[in-house]
């Protein structure tokens, strides 16, 4: 194949739209993961039960485009963005790493975090993901 | 740590898969030439769309059909500087790695382990070296108890090597080359309760 790359970058995504398209794909619906793996594949799947464990689990098309929007007034870089949107940080110490040279910035890190605090849902919680893996395992015990 | 790109290119489809509909038999092509494999822009993660595809010519003496294709696929290519929540996978002394799951070339050398720390062998594991942080007089062990967050440095692509020893690791043709050596980075318990800490020290 002589692949010719007409645009490298056409668009970052976060972590919640490539879930939401994984999703579409039918990712979600069958547990088995017999029947859908006609349209997803094994590889996709991956990338699935990786996010599935991330903040793009719980977030909806509403709170990642409202927060985006909001977060202009922070003067935020779009990477910055795209990475709080990934990571949800909930404390100083989890959102500064994200941000580059933050003390030469005077960034409003409370108004950033209650931003995160009001628009993105939590983490899964780890309940959650317990409840998950046992299905899987239940799964893997009757094939 | 995703983003679209765009590609043209000349795509041949079976004649078994002609009698699809042309969209989602070019999707099932290119899928099997691109999906998990490593490109110059990064690693192919799923089809997006497909944009345009024409002609449909049969060559002389060629059974597929071919077709001019443009399309977009989602491929994993993270940013320098980007954090990313991973998973311990292994170590030894030259240093940590990590995986997302669907990607495991994370690696982070010794001098991005925050110090002072030391590497010594793995109680739990005799082929591993572990390494362990010491801060205030407290042991922090690196270890796959619970989620490591990394900064990105830098993402290599090594060319392929024309040969190789036979016990030498599989080649990996993307490598990420992680820190841990910052506020906030390394495993998620080390930073729990932390910003509570920072407000009792405001207070004095």
């Amino acid at each position: 194949m002589k692949n010719i790359i007409v645009k490298a970058n056409a668009g970052a995504l976060t972590n919640f739209e490539v879930l939401d398209l994984l999703n579409s794909r039918g990712a979600s619906k069958d547990t088995t993961r017999v029947i859908a793996s006609e349209t997803v594949s094994r590889s996709e799947y991956k990338v699935y039960d990786y996010l599935m464990e991330t903040a793009a689990s719980t977030q909806t098309r509403e709170s990642v485009t409202k927060f985006s929007d909001k977060c202009k007034d922070f003067k935020l870089a779009k990477a910055e963005i795209l990475n709080i949107i990934n990571l949800r940080p909930s404390s100083d110490v989890e959102l500064t790493p994200i941000l580059e040279k933050p003390d030469e910035r005077e960034i409003d890190i409370e108004g950033i975090l209650a931003l995160v605090q009001e628009l993105l849902p939590p983490l899964p919680t780890v309940e959650a993901q317990k409840e998950n893996e046992q299905e899987e395992t239940e799964n893997d015990e009757q094939s | 740590m995703f983003c679209l790109s765009e590609m043209e290119d000349t795509v041949r489809v079976p004649p078994d898969l002609l009698k699809l509909p042309l969209e989602v038999a070019i999707k099932k092509v290119l899928q099997k030439l691109l999906l998990n494999k490593v490109l110059s822009i990064g690693l192919c993660v799923t089809i997006y769309d497909i944009k345009s595809a024409e002609g449909g010519f049969v060559l002389p003496g060629d059974g597929p059909a071919t077709y001019k294709v443009r399309f977009r696929i989602v491929v994993f290519r993270p940013f320098v500087g980007e954090v990313i929540a991973a998973r311990f996978k292994e170590s030894d002394s030259n240093g940590l790695r990590l995986t997302l799951g669907f990607f495991e070339d994370i690696y982070v050398p010794a001098p991005l382990i925050p110090r002072p720390n030391r590497c010594e062998p793995d109680p739990y594991n005799r082929s591993q070296m572990r390494w362990v942080w010491i801060f205030e007089e407290q042991e922090y062990i690196i270890d796959h108890s619970c989620q490591i967050n990394f900064r990105v440095e830098n993402i290599s692509y090594p060319p392929v090597p024309t040969e190789q020893a036979e016990d030498a690791k599989p080649f990996a043709p993307m490598v990420i080359t992680g820190t841990i050596d910052d506020d906030g980075l390394g495993p998620v318990s080390w930073w729990e309760g932390c910003s509570e800490r920072n407000n009792e020290d405001d207070d004095t």
